[in-house]
């Protein structure tokens, strides 16, 4: 190799050599992005454009589609099954927000610390197993364990003299019971994502805090939580998206009863689209649950402003 | 813009070099294949063939049939059509089975498939979803066809229960026409544990036995740590046997008024709702499993057709159960409801698939199909009182053939699967003991007349 002298380039022009290297790099870019851009295109942007195209149809799958403007949302906004749908999708992620970040946390802390690493591994795995389950069997489980005559848990209350409650026949328990088991089978997920952001907590300045005599509570509250603020932000936002959207354990377990106690906003899109063939009703559904995540998730961005650390 | 499916054919014989803009013209093609394809087809159900899509039966040269069944049930199947192959070795058959829970979801399946532009050339369909598919413009009127092949049908409605006859055209048509040939059906009667019953010292139900007989009973077995009967919300099985047998029914003859709030439905739920409170039934909403129970002889019966004889041959309990009608209180009473075959307007072997539906009606097939495990009962009434239907069947087995002469067909009209669905859920409100079946069955009634 032979030392050259560097050709003076303009600025704002290029030579075609550059150019064709610039073309080949963007191709090559493209290429990479392709995977995921066709991923994309075919399974979110595209049925969210065809969802919007047949919000505004009446549909039954079988005759054709006939166009009817905003009909589907008027009916939507007065529909008696909504207002009770969206309260109990929001109970329900609220309860899962509020569990899942604390309770995700609270395992967190408790496994990050000096332990045995055996111990540490199997608490880890233990914690996390469920989530490696599908959602039917962990709904038929637990249809076992909460069964009325035979289930464990009945069968331990009474023990105890407690007459357990009919868990999904009862309308003042189906909810919380189902909000249970949804806790039981996805902590683990949070519980990684704290352990993960948990373990990025620079260890100095923990030992900066003690050494000027700080407490445990002190640290915890003035270093590791604003330090673990952009991962609850994050556990908070999955969280509240994936809560929205629950549908599995209510399909298989309550089938949104009794007495629409579990009726979710996705179970009523199912119920209208699939059972009662109303697609363009049950599209305007979805579109509401579209913009309603939009919505709490935008707040969500503004509200961190005031309370996640960037570092 | 809409593109065509040669459109979408011909990008993939480009093999130019690639421009980035023609990669992303690919790719946007590509991208649009499947969200086309999958949810409206090539063309929008309806707009051809009078709702048929460009299907033309999916399968190309293959002969289409989309039949419910699991995989027990598919294994039944595909014996039948082997044979038929090997009666009509031209046609190729090419039979789906949809492991579907409930006809209703069957039907959403069917029908979501045909919107995907799958449109079969034989659909199995169940009284449940026999009149939307017909009003809906997408089967073929087989009068002609039937003309064509007078003889083989007058052979096969000579045989079969005439009432069948009579509903085949009566509900599962909206204009008077014939769209379905009926295939078998299924009523609900009452199975028991014939060593469980006498263990607990009850005495074996006679047919025409009675509620009250029914409660005698259930306090025998309960003393024996047995309960009688798990009762539930299935229309079919738990809802209608009891309505029917105390002369209710959920709706009227024509599928046109609610009659889900009369004193007789009131009685009916309330006996249902003391059976549990009484604690001869299991309580609702946990996961009673019934088979394991009957094996283990904590539970005495359960009410069905004629499909828990596959389990009960699994579990080997067939010499164990007998099988008489539901008990009654006013009189006889049965759910019934049929499967039929129809022609597909979009069908482009519709002879071809006339010749299957012949074969279907065939005394062979109803013999071949009842013996290898078919879980409903034959039409034809020659074979329902032959060996081949109550061979290796608990005693009594003719209690389901013979319950057609007084069953009721099961409520379908137009939003049958909405009607079912406010039907469930008033029975599980009084079954719980969240409300009192008074005001459950009145809320409802008024939520089904909204839906008729």
């Amino acid at each position: 190799m032979t030392a050259g002298v560097a050709t003076p380039v303009a600025l704002g022009t290029d030579s075609p050599p550059r150019r064709r290297a610039r073309r080949r790099e963007a191709l090559a870019g493209w290429a990479f992005l392709s995977p995921a851009l066709v991923l994309f295109l075919v399974f979110i942007a595209g049925p969210l454009a065809f969802a919007i195209f047949l919000s505004v149809h009446s549909w039954d799958l079988l005759t054709p589609r006939e166009y009817v403007g905003l009909e589907n949302f008027r009916r939507l906004f007065s529909d008696p099954l909504l207002p009770k749908a969206l309260l109990n999708t929001f109970l329900f992620s609220l309860a899962s927000v509020v569990t899942h970040v604390f309770g995700g946390l609270l395992l967190a802390l408790a496994v990050n610390r000096p332990m045995n690493r055996f111990v540490s591994y199997f608490t880890r795995s233990a914690v996390f197993f469920p989530y490696l389950l599908s959602w039917a069997a962990v709904a038929l489980l637990w249809k076992y364990v909460l069964d009325p005559t035979f289930g464990l848990v009945a069968y331990y209350l009474d023990k105890i003299g407690i007459d357990a409650p009919n868990w999904f026949v009862d309308p003042a328990w189906s909810l919380p019971a189902i909000i249970g088991i949804d806790f039981w089978y996805t902590i683990g997920f949070t519980f990684v994502i704290m352990l993960a952001g948990l373990q990025t907590v620079p260890s100095e300045l923990v030992e900066a805090a003690r050494t000027d005599g700080a407490n445990r509570w002190q640290v915890f509250w003035h270093v590791t939580v604003p330090m673990m603020s952009p991962v609850l932000f994050f556990a908070v936002i999955i969280t509240f998206i994936g809560a929205f959207q629950i549908f599995d354990p209510i399909q298989i377990i309550t089938g949104g009863g009794p007495d629409d106690a579990t009726m979710t906003i996705v179970m009523f899109l199912y119920q209208t689209g699939f059972q009662a063939f109303q697609i363009g009703y049950a599209s305007a559904i979805a579109i509401l649950v579209f913009v309603v995540i939009m919505a709490v998730t935008g707040l969500q961005f503004l509200v961190a402003r005031k309370w996640v650390y960037e570092r | 813009m809409r593109m065509t499916c040669e459109d979408l054919t011909s990008t993939g014989r480009d093999n130019g070099a690639l421009s980035r803009r023609r990669l992303l013209q690919l790719m946007g093609a590509a991208a649009t294949v499947p969200v086309l394809g999958s949810v409206a087809g090539c063309e929008s159900p309806g707009s051809t063939s009078g709702g048929g899509g460009g299907g033309g039966g999916g399968g190309g040269d293959n002969l289409t049939f989309v039949y419910r069944g699991d995989a027990n049930q598919q294994e039944a199947f595909n014996k039948l059509f082997a044979e038929f192959n090997k009666v009509e070795p031209d046609i190729k058959l090419r039979a789906q089975g949809i492991a579907a829970d409930t006809w209703g979801d069957f039907s959403n399946t069917v029908a979501t498939r045909i919107a995907g532009g799958q449109v079969p050339d034989i659909i199995q369909i169940a009284t449940e979803g026999q009149r939307i598919f017909a009003s809906k413009d997408l089967l073929e009127p087989l009068e002609p066809y039937m003309e064509r092949d007078q003889d083989v049908v007058d052979d096969y409605f000579a045989d079969i229960d005439p009432n069948l006859v009579e509903w085949n055209t009566k509900y599962a048509s909206h204009d008077g026409k014939t769209y379905y040939i009926p295939g078998g059906y299924n009523t609900v009667c009452f199975w028991y544990n014939t060593e469980t019953w006498a263990a607990a010292g009850a005495t074996p139900p006679a047919p025409d036995w009675t509620w009250d007989d029914f409660l005698v009973a259930a306090e025998q077995l309960k003393a024996a740590g047995v309960f009688i009967l798990p009762i539930g919300s299935d229309p079919f099985t738990a809802i209608m046997p009891w309505m029917l047998t105390n002369g209710g029914s959920p709706l009227d003859e024509d599928w046109a008024t609610p009659t889900f709030d009369t004193p007789q439905s009131i009685e009916s739920l309330q006996f249902c709702r003391d059976l549990i409170a009484n604690g001869y039934a299991p309580e609702p909403g946990g996961a009673f499993d019934a088979g394991e129970a009957l094996s283990k002889g904590t539970l005495a019966a359960i009410a069905g057709g004629r499909w828990p004889v596959i389990d009960m041959r699994r579990l080997e309990l067939v010499d164990k159960m007998a099988i008489v009608p539901m008990p009654q209180k006013t009189g006889p009473g049965s759910p019934v409801g049929w499967d039929a075959w129809p022609i597909t307007k979009a069908s482009e072997k519709k002879d071809a698939a006339w010749t299957f539906i012949k074969f279907m009606m065939s005394k062979e097939a109803s013999e071949y199909y009842a013996s290898i495990g078919g879980t409903i009962v034959p039409a034809r009434l020659s074979v329902a009182n032959s060996p081949a239907f109550t061979d290796n069947a608990p005693e009594g087995t003719t209690a389901l053939s013979e319950a057609i002469s007084y069953a009721t067909p099961v409520p379908s009209p137009d939003r049958g699967a909405e009607v079912q669905t406010a039907m469930i859920n008033a029975w599980d409100k009084a079954l719980s003991g969240n409300e009192s079946p008074e005001a459950a069955l009145a809320q409802a009634n008024e939520e089904l007349a909204g839906l008729l």
